[in-house]
């Protein structure tokens, strides 16, 4: 795309946070217990990439910022609705439903990470909250295992159907929001416009 | 070309990530640290204590437990595995040097408690043990032919012998795998 | 020619396959004797085997047989942990009555289990008879 064209949209810390997240928490997904010195390593880091990426939610960039892209629940439901009757508009930022992920993401994330703090206190006797746990493994380990387990499945399936959205979306507006989130640019006008 | 380059790069560091990450010899020691215990090469070991059942790895007790048992071979469990006073005094030695306060592998380390510090002989009575099969049936264990008891950790721990005891690698005769 | 002197190099590995087997049991009868054991009966051996002694529960009743089983032959089974015992006898499995202190051993602690006592010389010669004639 020519350089007129160009339009910078995603800033390095915005990139870099994306896909750090994406290979710790894929690290962390299938490390499981098996090196739990890794998957541990990676939950911290995924917390910390997370607090990272709030607070730039704020003080970011234009179009890192949660005002720019997070919409109230009836904007995402139509733009849902005209994407699938192929007549949405094209955002430069992330689009409503889009934001709607980040945001199921992030929670789905930090209960994820935060369980797993727990199962560790719990079970392993390590971590932080190790003085949350008196008593040497018994109900609670179990318990907030079976929590984490289901939080990580459950953010496994938000992937899933985020990168779903994330095709859909590509093929739409004619533009490929993948190489748009390595290269931080994406096209003036699109397609669609 | 800045981006073929670029590409190239992350395919190379990528390949020799995975290479070396696959090659690494001790691959499944590093799994063992994370969900068994310490594998150790003693044939003389092997050979005097794993004739009637597996070898228990010195890892899964706490060195009281194998000092109190070692003590008391004439009447092991019902049964008499006395030794050569030597070799006897060898093979404590081992276990002791390897027993579960030596290790840190991580089932090592769970099954380094006691309840109330009273010494038990049984790995099977070791807290960590007993919260780690809380939930499996009687009929699975006790009423089942092929395993009988939670002492033949060899009839569902399918590595057992290989010291791993991960989840993934139980399968339970006549029932299956064992995963929640 | 050829074929005589191969035949004699077959008579004389059999011969000495046979003797290979028995030099343990041959050492170890020699001792028994010179600690008085004055019978090596097989017959004597091969009562004891069978016979059924008292013990502690939850094994009130112990013989050889129970972890052996009464056809030496047959792969026998540990009476608590069920791990499989291979067969006793040497015409089946090769590898038995070849090592002394492995004999003695098992002798110490099977006679100390089975009869609450450790065997007398005479009593471990007639075994021994028997088992290696199996």
């Amino acid at each position: 795309m020519s350089e007129l064209n160009k339009l910078k949209v995603w800033d390095p810390l915005v990139r870099v946070f994306h896909w750090t997240l994406v290979l710790a928490f894929f690290v962390a997904f299938i490390t499981e217990e098996d090196f739990l010195d890794i998957h541990v390593f990676a939950g911290y880091l995924i917390l910390l990439l997370l607090v990272i990426r709030v607070v730039w939610g704020f003080v970011g960039t234009h179009y890192a910022r949660f005002s720019e892209f997070v919409y109230r629940p009836t904007v995402v439901m139509q733009f849902v609705k005209d994407t699938l009757a192929l007549k949405a508009k094209r955002y430069i930022g992330h689009n409503p439903a889009g934001g709607a992920m980040i945001i199921a993401l992030m929670v789905s994330l930090v209960i994820t990470g935060f369980t797993g703090l727990l199962v560790y206190a719990a079970a392993e006797h390590a971590g932080p909250l190790v003085g949350w746990f008196t008593s040497k493994g018994g109900f609670w380990a179990e318990a907030w295992e079976e929590v984490h387990e289901f939080f990580a499945n459950f953010t496994m399936f938000l992937v899933v159907v985020h990168v779903i959205g994330v095709l859909l979306e590509s093929l739409v507006h004619g533009e490929n929001l993948v190489t748009a989130m390595i290269t931080g640019f994406k096209s003036r006008h699109s397609r669609s416009d | 070309m800045k981006k073929l380059s670029a590409i190239t790069m992350v395919l190379l560091v990528g390949i020799f990530g995975i290479n070396t990450a696959c090659s690494d010899d001790d691959w499944e020691d590093r799994i063992r640290y994370s969900t068994g215990v310490k594998l150790l090469e003693n044939p003389v070991y092997k050979k005097e204590c794993g004739d009637c059942h597996m070898a228990y790895h010195p890892g899964l007790l706490p060195a009281a437990s194998w000092q109190k048992l070692m003590a008391g071979l004439e009447d092991h469990f019902d049964d008499n595995a006395e030794l050569d006073k030597e070799l006897a005094q060898q093979i404590t030695q081992f276990l002791l040097d390897n027993s579960a306060d030596k290790s840190d592998y991580r089932r090592s380390r769970h099954f380094r408690n006691m309840a109330r510090e009273k010494v038990v002989i049984r790995i099977t009575e070791l807290p960590y043990f007993i919260h780690e099969h809380d939930e499996i049936p009687a009929r699975l264990v006790s009423g089942n032919k092929e395993v009988n008891s939670f002492s033949h950790c060899n009839a569902c721990h399918k590595k057992a012998e290989q010291a791993s005891f991960r989840e993934h690698d139980i399968f339970i005769p006549g029932y299956g795998k064992w995963d929640d | 020619m050829k074929r005589i002197s191969f035949l004699f190099s077959c008579l004389y590995l059999g011969a000495t396959a046979v003797q290979a087997e028995s030099v343990a049991v041959t050492r170890l009868l020699k001792t028994y004797k010179s600690q008085g054991a004055t019978t090596a009966s097989r017959d004597q051996g091969k009562i004891m085997w069978q016979k059924q002694y008292s013990g502690k529960s939850p094994f009130n009743t112990r013989s050889c047989a129970s972890c052996h089983e009464t056809d030496l032959k047959q792969s026998g089974k540990h009476v608590k942990t069920k791990k499989v015992i291979k067969p006793m006898a040497p015409s089946v499995n090769p590898e038995r009555l070849t090592d002394i202190k492995e004999i003695e051993k098992w002798f110490r602690r099977n006679c100390k289990w089975t009869l609450g006592r450790e065997c007398s010389p005479a009593e471990k010669a007639s075994l021994l008879t028997y088992i290696s004639q199996q």
